[in-house]
């Protein structure tokens, strides 16, 4: 924590949450909010919170401006003006919004100071995990330890959450119904050939290097920040940055639709596949010291690190194939014929 | 040498407060997203510098790679809603619903 560069991140951070609410273009307000995506990314490394600004960096700069950008463009990009005569509303609004802040001032007072020795989050479980870690899972990155092993259930249905937003959206938006035959939009018809020649070149050569760094993430997320849902959100970017540099038709070639649902299934699979595992073994759910018995050469103590690896690689896939069924069915209204 | 960095970090913060301005003022969305590009290239070399503070670079240069590989992601798809949709300078798009008489 360096107080000069806090300072004036939340400085920062304050402009734009403003700017975000006070623009009346959506275009822009998505624009502004990717800003403070990369600010709140700053914000957390400087607090030392390297896992959770890996998570903001990758969803942030890859995803979430995107689908924001992609839901403008279906839907509109004006804000209709409010009707007047909504004074007392609006006072009202600012009253119980100070009287909000007020209460939370109040308890914040209460709350330990920042790394606080004596805090009751540093007294109980936190000394154990820090002390333990290693011995118990011989997994340096301790942040990927809690996440998937110690508290291994609330990491699946995390990624049950996820896999459940996919499988809103696409019930929501996807339409299979074929009302009217393709036709191109103007745009297409205006630069026909190859318009896009160096944007396409340089998604081309960047996206197996995204992929390949994808993989390091999850891989490597035992000794480094990051880990499955990292590396399945970077994963998902590169499709996304295939679908927006070409176009809808190179992604759907790639990766149809069948097979996405397919692999989001699939990652939930893994993870609740490798728990039961433990359990058919005769041990507890998610006890994956248990995995020594089937692994080969691994004892107790390394079988808990591999199974950390095996529900990474789950988290991951399931987490690509959400972001990308997401975005298609985001972009194209769920038609699945044209998107940006 | 640690207050060296720190004082980077705070220049680099101020500049990116002028980058803000273009971001949040901007006439036209071009500009907005010009600034937003602007900002993702200086939190890479702060997300840097910060890790140099703490002295463990290795940590912290796996999120700024993140950032150098998908920080263009956003340009090239608002980019993308122009080429769609022409409507790069719109009137009252700014901080002011737009009033009756213009279209």
């Amino acid at each position: 924590m360096i107080w000069q560069l806090d300072l004036s991140v939340l400085t920062l951070i304050v402009i734009c949450a403003f700017a975000t609410i006070m623009v009346k273009d959506l275009l822009s307000a998505a624009i502004i909010f990717g800003a403070y995506s990369f600010l709140m990314c700053l914000l957390w490394t400087e607090m030392g919170a390297v896992d959770v600004a890996f998570t903001e960096a990758s969803v942030g700069a890859g995803v979430s401006t995107v689908l924001f950008i992609a839901a403008v463009y279906q839907t509109s990009r004006t804000v209709k003006p409010r009707k007047s005569g909504r004074g007392l509303a609006k006072i009202f609004a600012l009253l119980a919004t100070l009287l909000t802040g007020l209460v939370l001032l109040i308890a914040e007072a209460d709350f330990p100071g920042f790394a606080d020795l004596s805090s009751p989050a540093s007294l109980h479980v936190s000394p154990y995990y820090i002390t333990q870690t290693l011995h118990d899972t011989n997994v340096p990155n301790m942040v990927t330890s809690v996440l998937a092993d110690y508290r291994g259930y609330d990491t699946m249905l995390e990624t049950v959450v996820i896999f459940t937003a996919g499988l809103a959206v696409i019930a929501i938006l996807r339409r299979y119904k074929k009302d009217q035959p393709f036709t191109p939009p103007e745009p297409y018809i205006l630069s026909k050939g190859y318009p896009d020649t160096i944007i396409r070149f340089v998604a081309r050569q960047l996206v197996p290097f995204i992929q390949l760094f994808a993989l390091y993430v999850v891989a490597h997320g035992h000794h480094s920040p990051g880990g499955g849902f990292q590396g399945g959100v970077i994963l998902g970017a590169s499709f996304i940055l295939l679908a927006i540099s070409y176009d809808f038709k190179t992604v759907l070639g790639i990766m149809n639709e069948k097979w996405n649902v397919l692999l989001g299934n699939l990652g939930v699979l893994i993870y609740a596949g490798i728990g039961f595992l433990c359990l058919g073994l005769g041990a507890n759910f998610l006890d994956y010291s248990i995995l020594s018995k089937v692994l080969p050469a691994t004892d107790r103590v390394m079988a808990r690190s591999h199974g950390m690896l095996g529900i990474e690689i789950g988290v991951a896939i399931a987490v690509m194939a959400i972001v990308i069924s997401i975005y298609l069915n985001v972009v194209s209204r769920g038609k699945y014929d044209k998107g940006l | 040498m640690d207050s060296f960095f720190i004082g980077t970090g705070v220049a680099l913060c101020l500049l990116m407060l002028l980058t803000l301005h273009r971001a949040i003022r901007g006439p036209t969305a071009i500009d907005r997203i010009m600034g937003l590009n602007v900002i993702g290239t200086k939190t890479t070399i702060l997300l840097v510098i910060i890790g140099t503070i703490y002295h463990r670079v290795d940590m912290f240069v796996d999120i700024a790679l993140a950032y150098a590989l998908l920080n263009f992601i956003v340009a090239i798809a608002a980019s993308r809603y122009f080429q769609h949709r022409k409507n790069l300078n719109p009137k009252g798009y700014g901080f002011r619903y737009r009033s009756e008489g213009e279209k």
